[in-house]
């Protein structure tokens, strides 16, 4: 088993990154490997509620976040400068997860055995 | 020595990003490291196209991919979903979905994401491009 750190740091539906990200995690976690995640930069955006995909031509991937625990993804951090950056509270955004700040963010990358961005 | 899997993200000609992985993956090889395999996520499977034609005087990645597996018998991985979304097909896929055309072919093959997962727990490092 494995620490694998997901980091999200594109904005959704504008490109494919963000669901094939979400895969990669998923399908990692069912791996039995220890999958975290981190949003920062535009990858925030992920997180936002009344997202419609399908007008973009885009797949819902979004309402599969909220399955993470099912995946036994516990660790979910969102970075609080890039929340700040797009004017974003917690209380707006979709799943439960942490509010970390850059050191945090970068404590927990170190202790990760592989960091895969997207 | 180390052991590498190395994630291919970027696209054929789009982007640096495959031909720096084909000169990683070639140095490490050179130097006697082993690369478990090269793995081709997101639009990385455009590198796996058996139709891309550059000119004469280009760079041909995807027969550079080619030559690579045969000298230092490596295996070159499409995840299948990423690939089918994006019009690669092997000839399996063609004949179950009743196209007359693919263009994906060995020595590239299609696997799942699992295989990068089995991949990044047996290597020493992944590298991603």
């Amino acid at each position: 088993m494995k620490k694998i750190t997901i980091i999200f740091r594109r904005a959704p539906h504008g490109t494919a990154q963000g669901r094939e990200a979400l895969d990669l995690a998923l399908l990692s976690a069912s791996f039995e490997q220890e999958v975290s995640l981190i949003f920062m930069d535009e990858g925030v955006l992920n997180l936002l509620p009344k997202q419609k995909p399908e007008q973009a031509g885009a797949k819902d991937y979004i309402a599969t976040f909220g399955a993470l625990s099912l995946y036994d993804i516990d660790t979910v951090l969102v970075c609080s400068d890039s929340l700040a950056q797009f004017g974003l509270s917690e209380a707006e955004l979709t799943i439960a997860l942490t509010i970390a700040d850059t050191q945090t963010i970068s404590d927990h990358i170190q202790l990760a055995d592989e960091v895969l961005v997207f | 020595m180390s052991k590498f899997i190395i994630q291919v993200n970027g696209a054929a000609y789009a982007s640096s990003a495959s031909y720096n992985a084909y000169l990683f993956a070639k140095s490490a090889l050179e130097m006697g490291h082993e690369i478990i395999r090269i793995f081709f996520y997101q639009d990385g499977v455009y590198n796996t196209n058996t139709f891309n034609s550059p000119a004469s005087d280009e760079y041909d990645i995807t027969q550079a991919w080619r030559s690579l597996a045969t000298e230092y018998d490596l295996q070159l991985v499409n995840c299948v979903s990423a690939a089918l979304r994006r019009g690669i097909i092997s000839e399996t896929e063609a004949n179950e979905s009743q196209l007359s055309h693919w263009n994906m072919q060995a020595p590239f093959i299609m696997g799942g994401l699992g295989e990068l997962v089995t991949g990044i727990e047996k290597a020493d490092r992944v590298v991603s491009f």
